[in-house]
């Protein structure tokens, strides 16, 4: 009896325990958050945080922003309630933050059976929000779209199963600040994808239609903006072509097609603005029309898949004013420097290049690793010796005769005149001999590189992000500045953009469990 | 004697006077084994043991809330022990002391035992009470006191809510509130509820904040109407001016500079770009912005709420006779030193050179301020080293602080490593090392090593802070050390 009694007493206060725990974890469990940088003429300004707070209606959400500035100290919070928000896009100009969701009325909501589903009104928008740094939201627009959304089962429990819409938008919505005008908005459903452009009330000065391609992307310029549109087409990088709108009526210019003087395809490395004009810039690699669709194998990359590079600058409105640059190698024209196959002899390698950027002085870099093929010596000598038994060189030649490794990067300078150079290399760590028929990705192993700015000393920066460390790589110095390990005694570190001429350090303590977060410059 | 010996000699005598001054400052503030860890060992113990949780309750889960509560207050006061929250100096430990003795000699119905008194290194204009009979009193509420009646004050109205048992009550109404019917059902209404489950919860613990707001807004007025009991029977002054003091004591960092900011690191001789002061970036922190309550602390936020009321309620009762004491001006240096070193030791640094050049503008030219500054500089090269630079230099917003504060922020972010290099070399050279102890010098050394050791980097940073700690073993500087040592 007296042991009924203590474990009913402890029972109880158990319950006043974990009543509190339960209730705190139910309810935060109800809370989901999105952040974002918030752009402006393609500098972070600042972040916000999007919270779903709860559930305040059957059809509602309470939802706060929060904004922070770009030092990461907050600036205020604004509350609102509505139906199913996603956040999608982000952009700030003359003092206000325009913010693009993907609203949906059946968002976060169960049905028990299909009938009750198809009962319920679908109703999908693209929102834009404009909210003033007085905290007061001026505006919002809605605009329908149809997400062609399907309804798929939910498991709910053991023996019970529920139904949900699910669907999402052909483009993704991508929002540009066109400076001291207003902003841009691109986004595509299945009914077609929309261009609109909107003043800093958030009232809409014109909506144009865009027929669908494979995929786009929004750029401002001063007073135009500029739609990159991607269609399939034989070559996989290729079918790239870009047009111009005036922001103030939505009037098109004409179509410029990415593509050289004998009309083959390009790749984009890279579309932006010029740092120094503010004019839209594309770059690239030039696509072989005979091995341009061989990627993916590492081998491939050694059997000339591009046949040189190109930049376009886009410095009006009229073909004359479109100021081309292709620099080709297989015709022989860059040796010695660069064989007919992209082979460089000054490294002894080829040319894997996966980032191009401009700095401020015109000329435009392509980033990329040193890749060297070498024969599998042992592999012959053992088909050789294994001959007489047939079998034994199918399997010894099946697994290739040839193996691959990644060495350090090259940085390779296109300057304004169109000299092409190999301009430094930056020390990365080799990879392992691989055979030439493995992935590229794979024997890549996570490598990458991208470009940040300083626009106060107009200085570029190349971040090698390898396997090992983190190199920061000043372009004008020609040297690395710093040199970040990604693990350094169980602290995981990884960087990401920050305010201009910074970056931000992220690290992740595992054995701790905390993340700091720091915005270090880059002088 | 003629004159010009006559002068000569008084020019000597001047000098050995202010060096002997300058380094009888700099060499005695205190030992590395004044810090709790060490200096407050025993009572740590001895609290541990002593505060044992009474048995109030006949409900166990009421009892065994309580006892929780209990048992988290000697959690925080021991860990905060070994963690050098306090310090035990002699001198400043004395001086506060003497007025606490004061007190309780005067006042023997309301004060039974003479209090455990810890002094707490914030810089914080504060003083607590924990209960128990133990009384905290920050460093930085002595800095800011303008007289000794200013502090008998703060620690009057501390005393106070020990002899009130306020800390035990407030103990004592949480875990009641926490185990209530009405709070165990408010929060299976919360669960039960479909919708506003977020709103509801923050109702149900603004309530329960609200009522011990409200609680502790009686617990004030009790504390601050028997502190005057206990200065009225000590025959010490009361001026009610102060509590309007504390209400702005949460703005001192928005005290202007006297001269330009740039002006501060003249003596380096090193090219200091005017740029540098400014925000570069284009940043939402350059822009205005008017969010409901982001520009201003509301009351209740701040460190002392009701300033204004409390003036209001206790100004009939003013009671000065004669002049206020004045805190004797080497507690005062010391204190801010000790809170200056503080605040360094915890990587604040634009804050803790902001203080330096306050100091400055008092016209006080101890070279320890100098050997500060140079130490803010040594340790923001090492941070940036360490890609910490930014929480080193711990930007604040612009509301919250002075046009030079803001200056001088971003001239910590901002300036090139190279700069901060060229700096630091100046002020290896600087003339003040000479009139530093061998602790202070010894510091020169182990930042040489911080910064500018390149090979093995952490063995050499571990073995320079070694080196440290064993040549000057009772230097306050070993803090320091110690985090590269571990």
């Amino acid at each position: 009896m007296k042991k009924q009694l203590l474990t009913l007493l402890l029972s109880v206060s158990i319950f006043v325990v974990t009543a509190q725990t339960k209730v705190f974890k139910e309810v935060s469990e109800d809370i989901a958050t999105q952040t974002r940088g918030i752009i402006q003429d393609n500098s972070l300004v600042g972040y916000v945080i999007f919270t779903r707070l709860e559930k305040a209606s059957e059809d509602s959400f309470n939802y706060r922003i929060t904004l922070m500035d770009e030092n990461l100290n907050d600036i205020g919070t604004v509350n609102f309630t509505e139906i199913g928000l996603d956040l999608e896009a982000v952009a700030f100009d003359q003092d206000v933050l325009c913010l693009a969701y993907l609203k949906s009325s059946t968002d976060g909501k169960v049905f028990k059976s299909k009938k009750q589903a198809r009962k319920t009104d679908v109703d999908d928008d693209v929102l834009t929000q404009f909210l003033t740094l007085n905290g007061k939201i001026a505006k919002t627009n809605s605009l329908p779209v149809n997400l062609n959304s399907m309804l798929t089962q939910k498991a709910q429990s053991w023996v019970h199963t529920g139904y949900e819409y699910s669907g999402n938008l052909s483009h993704q919505v991508q929002l540009q600040n066109v400076s001291g005008k207003g902003f841009a908005c691109f986004y595509g459903d299945a009914d077609g994808c929309n261009l609109i452009a909107y003043d800093f009330k958030g009232n809409q000065l014109w909506k144009k239609s865009v027929d669908d391609k494979q995929d786009f992307a929004l750029l401002a310029s001063k007073s135009d903006i500029y739609l990159l549109e991607k269609e399939k087409q034989k070559y996989i990088e290729g079918g790239c072509s870009l047009t111009g709108y005036n922001f103030e009526d939505g009037k098109s210019y004409p179509k410029i097609a990415i593509q050289d003087k004998d009309g083959r395809s390009l790749t984009i490395m890279n579309f932006g603005n010029d740092p120094v004009t503010g004019n839209p810039f594309v770059c690239g690699k030039i696509i072989d029309t005979k091995n341009g669709n061989k990627l993916g194998l590492v081998r491939n990359y050694t059997h000339a898949p591009y046949d040189g590079v190109y930049t376009i600058d886009v410095n009006g409105h009229n073909k004359k004013d479109l100021k081309e640059t292709f620099v080709h190698w297989n015709d022989g024209s860059q040796k010695p420097g660069i064989s007919k196959l992209g082979y460089l002899s000054d490294t002894k390698s080829f040319n894997v290049l996966t980032s191009a950027f401009r700095d401020y002085n015109g000329n435009t870099y392509f980033v990329g690793s040193q890749l060297i093929k070498k024969v599998k010596i042992g592999s012959i000598i053992s088909s050789v010796i294994t001959a007489p038994t047939i079998i034994g060189p199918i399997m010894i030649l099946a697994a290739g005769t040839s193996k691959c490794k990644l060495l350090d990067a090259n940085v390779v300078k296109l300057s304004p005149k169109g000299t092409l150079s190999l301009d430094n290399t930056i020390a990365c760590d080799d990879s392992r001999f691989w055979r030439s028929n493995t992935d590229f990705a794979t024997v890549n192993g996570g490598r990458k590189f991208y470009s940040l700015d300083d626009p106060e000393s107009k200085t570029s920066f190349v971040v090698a992000d390898d396997s090992k460390n983190i190199m920061i790589y000043n372009v004008d110095q020609k040297k690395i500045i710093r040199t970040i390990p990604h693990k350094a005694e169980g602290v995981q570190t990884t960087i990401g953009p920050a305010k201009d001429g910074h970056f931000m350090v992220i690290e992740y303590n595992k054995k701790e469990k905390y993340t700091r977060l720091s915005i270090e410059s880059l002088k | 004697m003629c004159k010009v010996c006559n002068r000569t000699l008084l020019l000597v005598i001047i000098f050995l006077a202010f060096s002997l001054h300058s380094h009888a400052q700099t060499a005695d503030l205190y030992s590395y084994s004044d810090l709790s860890m060490f200096s407050f060992a025993k009572q740590k113990d001895s609290l541990k043991k002593a505060w044992d949780c009474p048995q109030l309750y006949k409900d166990k889960a009421t009892q065994k809330k309580y006892k929780e509560i209990w048992n988290a207050r000697t959690e925080f006061i021991t860990s905060a022990i070994e963690a050098n929250s306090y310090i035990n100096d002699g001198k400043i430990y004395n001086y506060i002391e003497a007025i606490i003795y004061d007190l309780y000699k005067a006042n023997p119905q309301l004060l039974k035992q003479k209090p455990l008194l810890l002094i707490d290194r914030s810089a914080s204009v504060n003083a607590y009470a924990l209960g128990g009979n133990v009384i905290a009193v920050n460093l930085g509420l002595i800095t800011f006191a303008q007289s000794r009646e200013e502090l008998v004050l703060a620690i009057a109205h501390e005393l106070s809510h020990n002899i009130l048992n306020h800390p035990e009550k407030s103990m004592k109404e949480t875990a009641e509130w926490l185990t209530s019917d009405e709070y165990k059902n408010s929060l299976k209404a919360v669960l039960d509820s479909k919708y506003q489950r977020l709103t509801r919860l923050k109702k149900v613990m603004e309530s329960y904040t609200f009522s011990r707001s409200r609680h502790s807004r009686y617990h004030e007025t009790d504390a601050d109407s028997l502190a005057i009991i206990l200065l009225k029977n000590s025959h010490i002054s009361f001026d009610p001016e102060f509590f309007l003091r504390l209400d702005s004591s949460d703005n001192e960092y928005r005290e202007p500079l006297k001269n330009p900011t740039k002006s501060y690191f003249a003596s380096y001789h090193v090219p200091i770009d005017d740029a540098w002061f400014n925000q570069r970036s284009k940043g939402l922190s350059s822009h205005t912005y008017n969010f409901n309550s982001s520009t201003v602390i509301v009351d209740s936020l701040k460190t002392h709420p009701d300033c204004v009321e409390r003036y209001e309620k206790t100004k009939a009762e003013i009671n000065i006779t004669g002049k206020l004491t004045p805190i004797p001006a080497e507690i005062k240096v010391r204190a801010n030193k000790m809170l200056i070193w503080n605040i360094y030791d915890n990587l604040s640094l634009t804050e803790c050179l902001y203080r330096i050049f306050l100091e400055k503008d008092k016209g006080n030219i101890d070279p320890w301020y100098d050997f500060m500054s140079y130490n803010v500089l040594s340790g923001l090269y090492y941070s940036n080293k360490q890609l910490n630079r930014f929480n080193a230099v711990g930007i604040k917003s612009k509301e919250f602080i002075s046009k030079n504060y803001y200056e001088l922020q971003n001239l910590l972010e901002q300036m090139p490593a190279t700069t901060l290099e060229a700096l630091i070399k100046a002020g290896s050279n600087a003339t003040f090392w000479s009139n530093l102890p061998p602790d202070a010098k010894g510091m020169k050394a182990l930042f040489a090593s911080l910064n500018f050791d390149t090979d093995n980097a952490t063995k050499a940073e571990a073995a320079a802070a070694t080196n440290f700690m064993n040549s000057n073993p009772s230097s306050m500087y070993c803090e320091f050390a110690e985090h590269f040592k571990k």
